[in-house]
């Protein structure tokens, strides 16, 4: 391989080869999200499984499909030992110059994407489904197995979908696939079981015998002795001496001889060295390492684990994209669909071109909206984002209208108003809305930003709308 | 009506001293014995238990204020669909404090799943398995093992229990600390199943239950049912618990009262238990109780007999009672039989009749006489009536030639000891050592 063809920007951490460019991260250098969506391709340095785990989730796990499809290639190190990431690169380099070798990997995967459409969906779900079937798509994928993973708080990670996911939250995995299987998208075949913390639901569970009285693990356990001659029946402690190991029987005083001829152990006892209490079964606990409850193993969330295969339909969702599924939220009353919203701002131009009016688009974006939908569930997103637009509705007129671009941006019309109040009323809702998630959700720490854009004359609503969105990007 | 007439003339010619020729069995054994001592032991009795009632009233008291743990256990193999029933009859007690103990004797049914569940959900406080079954008297030293009261009840998992039974089996250890153990009184639940239920009732209304109030005032109750037995912590400790059966209900009794305790009979404690429903399985089952009147009190128990430094009187004169009664009685009564045969040849049938028509009378009287005596009654009297007559029959023929087999069994054969009611593994080892 030709190293003249692969140029390389040390400066800025750019590898050019056959008019692609990739961009080198590695863990010395600040990492820049919002740039690497330019590049073709990321090479990441794979000395630290850590720095490469962080990096992937930052980009599988992002909802921009220009960084969560993006070729990534490690170099270096022993990243890929790590079975996730291992699934997740799309190439192994020992040195820049290998980057022919991969070009091809590029190529078809951009190639892939361009075929892809996206859109935008309130529901999380749906929004996540839809990444996965174009992940799996662009890699030309039909299996999605579970795999056996340390790391995982089910002990079962699926590629791609575990970056969605905060590591406490993977569970809700299981419920996402079986919704993608319910629509027909993927064909499920069973692969394993596991049992999961009825608290947390982490499967990371020491399971222990212990005394079914108070539920301490110390315990002493005795073989019971049933001497057949005079039918005394006692642990083997009634029958053992500080002079030699003859046993010899309490009642009868005769000498033990033969197991099975003059005496048997029918049954096994346990005394509890802590409330001493004398029992034959074990109650099994199973000790959560991650939330410290310790369950009764029968009261334990079985889980069924299964791997998936692609269907037809599926593929075809991963070209078209996937905006709902079948949890989603019905109709938030208060918004309008997106179109509806798109034809308005349309006229709403036209209208101020004659009135010389001002008008403005706002955008509200909840930043880490994924994180928190992920841990609140569809309930709790529906619940949410009732309330938030309750909110927005109190602070706006009743002529405005408001819509969602997706399960993150909510965008508002603000007509017949100067920018700089529609800006000090953003603000106002974006207090609001900070306060309503500090008292609604206290333990979840969310993001929330927001910006009203003045409409002009010049370009159209559509890109309009796309520039207000991608301000966020 | 020649027979009818000439029975009638029989009895008329017949003189006193003739009568008592004939039928000295029946007047110097069976009237004396059964009707005359037993009445007036029983007058005795409800007088001694009129004056002892301040005694009676006090040990209430103390026990109530006392409130004893009582761990009742319940030895068995497949009993399982029985143990719900009787733990729920348990719950209704009105003496509360107790303790619940199953063992399960190596069952190979759902009996482990049953317990297990019960004992879970707080209906039982302790279930514990054999895995390999180990026979009646292991079962029930292994749940001796596992209790924590001063009293222990040994109960038959297939019967139930008068809401009051439990308190009324434990308020007579409070009469007299020297009381080791207590009988409670055992009626038949089935008694309208079967003829061989209803006979058997009235068995246990005449003879096992009032012969126990007898017994027990006299000082020589002797076997204190498995079904329902109430034992001293510390007597029962002693003695280190039952030994092999079968037969160890009466075993255990002797024990208690060889190292010097009393033995008392509680009427008013009463458990229904459901008698073998066929001839057939009546008779297996008195196989086995009377084999044990030779094994314990022949064989194992001889000492009794003997003046020894652990001499007592009254187990002597209890054995003594047991075996005149119950043995030589039996081997008596075949005497009489052939008395008759080879010196009232001729008058053998009207002989027969006569007997029939003397017990059937004695036992008429007795039994609606007693039946005054009996506080707690679970049939009406009136459904006996019509089968005491056969009464002569069960008592005089079935039971005798039943107690006759046994005795031969085991006097000759030792046959106890191949009852499959007890494991092959433990019987083995008690043949060796006569016991």
């Amino acid at each position: 391989m030709a190293l003249e063809n692969v140029k390389i920007n040390a400066l800025k951490g750019t590898i050019k080869y056959s008019g692609r460019t990739y961009v080198y991260i590695s863990s010395n250098r600040k990492l820049k999200m919002e740039s690497l969506s330019k590049f073709d391709g990321i090479v990441i340095d794979g000395k630290s499984i850590e720095f490469v785990r962080m990096v992937m989730r930052k980009i599988r796990g992002n909802n921009n499909p220009d960084l969560y499809l993006k070729p990534i290639f490690s170099m270096n190190g022993n990243a890929h030992a790590d079975p996730l990431i291992a699934q997740l690169i799309d190439g192994k380099l020992s040195s820049f110059d290998q980057i022919p070798l991969v070009h091809d990997t590029t190529e078809s995967i951009n190639k892939l994407k361009n075929e892809l459409k996206f859109i935008n969906s309130i529901s999380f779900e749906a929004q996540v489904i839809s990444k996965l079937m174009g992940y799996m798509y662009t890699r030309s994928l039909k299996e999605l197995e579970p795999i056996p993973y340390a790391n995982s708080n089910t002990h079962y990670s699926f590629p791609f979908l575990a970056y969605n996911y905060e590591e406490q939250d993977e569970y809700q995995i299981f419920d996402l696939l079986q919704i993608a299987v319910d629509e027909g998208l993927m064909t499920a075949k069973y692969f394993d079981r596991v049992y999961l913390c009825t608290s947390c639901k982490s499967s990371h569970l020491s399971y222990r015998e212990a005394c079914n009285k108070c539920n301490s693990t110390n315990t002493n356990s005795f073989d019971i002795i049933h001497h057949f001659p005079c039918a005394y029946v006692g642990p083997i402690t009634d029958f053992t001496n500080d002079l030699d190991d003859k046993l010899n029987c309490p009642k009868c005083s005769k000498a033990l001889k033969h197991i099975g001829i003059d005496y048997d152990k029918p049954s096994v006892l346990h005394v509890c060295k802590n409330c001493n209490h004398r029992f034959q079964d074990f109650v099994v606990l199973a000790k959560c390492m991650s939330c410290r409850l310790d369950n009764p193993v029968e009261q334990l969330v079985s889980r069924e684990v299964y791997s998936y295969t692609l269907t037809k339909k599926g593929e075809d969702i991963a070209l078209r994209g996937y905006s709902s599924t079948p949890k989603d939220i019905e109709e938030i009353i208060g918004t309008v669909k997106f179109d509806t919203y798109r034809t308005v701002v349309k006229y709403e131009i036209e209208r101020i071109r004659q009135t010389e009016g001002s008008s403005n688009i706002v955008a509200i974006h909840i930043v880490n909206a994924g994180q928190f939908y992920a841990k609140v569930g569809s309930n709790g997103q529906q619940a949410f984002l009732r309330d938030i637009v309750g909110e927005i509705r109190a602070s706006i007129r009743s002529s405005d209208m408001i819509t969602f671009h997706s399960s993150e941006m909510i965008l508002i019309t603000m007509n017949d108003i100067p920018n700089k109040i529609a800006n000090r009323i953003v603000i106002d809702i974006l207090n609001l809305l900070r306060k309503l998630i500090d008292t609604n959700f206290k333990d979840l720490s969310l993001e929330i930003t927001g910006t009203a854009y003045q409409l002009n004359l010049e370009s159209s609503s559509e890109l309009q709308i796309n520039d207000l969105i991608n301000s966020f990007k | 009506m020649n027979n009818v007439a000439d029975f009638f003339e029989y009895i008329q010619s017949m003189g006193y001293h003739r009568f008592i020729r004939i039928f000295w069995f029946f007047v110097f054994f069976e009237l004396i014995r059964y009707v005359i001592v037993d009445f007036i032991s029983l007058n005795s009795a409800m007088l001694k238990k009129f004056l002892n009632r301040k005694n009676r009233q006090e040990a209430t008291y103390r026990m109530l204020l006392e409130q004893p743990l009582v761990s009742i256990i319940i030895p068995g193999k497949n009993e399982g669909k029985h143990i719900y029933k009787l733990v729920m009859s348990l719950r209704e007690q009105t003496y509360q404090n107790i303790e619940i103990i199953v063992v399960d004797d190596g069952s190979d049914d759902d009996t482990p799943f049953i317990g297990r569940d019960m004992e879970k959900n707080g209906f039982i406080d302790k279930f514990i398995r054999n895995e390999f079954r180990g026979g009646k008297a292991s079962a029930a030293n292994l749940a001796l093992r596992f209790s924590t009261g001063k009293y222990v009840i040994h109960m038959d998992a297939d019967c139930s229990y008068n809401r009051d039974a439990v308190f009324e089996i434990i308020v007579p250890f409070y009469e007299n600390d020297n009381i080791g153990a207590i009988g409670g009184n055992v009626m038949v639940k089935n008694y309208r199943d079967s003829l061989a239920t209803t006979l058997q009732a009235v068995e246990y209304y005449d003879s096992i239950s009032i012969g126990r109030i007898v017994s027990s005032h006299l000082g020589i109750y002797r076997v204190i049912s498995g079904a329902f037995g109430a034992f001293k912590m510390e007597a029962i400790q002693k003695i280190q618990g039952w030994d092999i059966g079968p037969g160890l209900d009466g075993d255990i009794t002797v024990k208690i009262r060889k190292i010097g305790y009393l033995i008392k009979f509680a009427p008013d404690a009463v458990c229904l238990t459901n008698a073998p429903n066929t001839f057939q399985k009546l008779a297996k089952q008195r196989l086995r109780w009377d084999k044990s009147l030779i094994r314990f009190r022949l064989r194992k128990h001889k000492d009794v007999f003997f003046p020894n430094k652990h001499f007592s009187l009254v187990s002597f004169i209890s054995f003594a009672e047991n075996i005149f009664y119950n043995l030589i009685l039996n081997i008596k009564w075949y005497v009489y039989f052939i008395d008759m045969i080879f010196n009232f040849p001729s008058e053998i049938k009207f002989v027969i009749v006569t007997n029939i028509m003397l017990y059937a009378t004695v036992n008429y009287f007795k039994f609606l006489l007693f039946s005054l005596y009996r506080r707690y009654k679970n049939a009406p009297v009136s459904y006996f009536l019509v089968y005491i007559p056969l009464m002569v029959i069960y008592f005089g023929y079935f039971l005798r030639i039943i107690r006759s087999i046994a005795y031969i069994q085991e006097f000759f054969f030792k046959k106890s000891y191949d009852d499959p009611w007890n494991p092959p593994k433990s019987s083995a080892h008690a043949k060796k050592l006569g016991i």
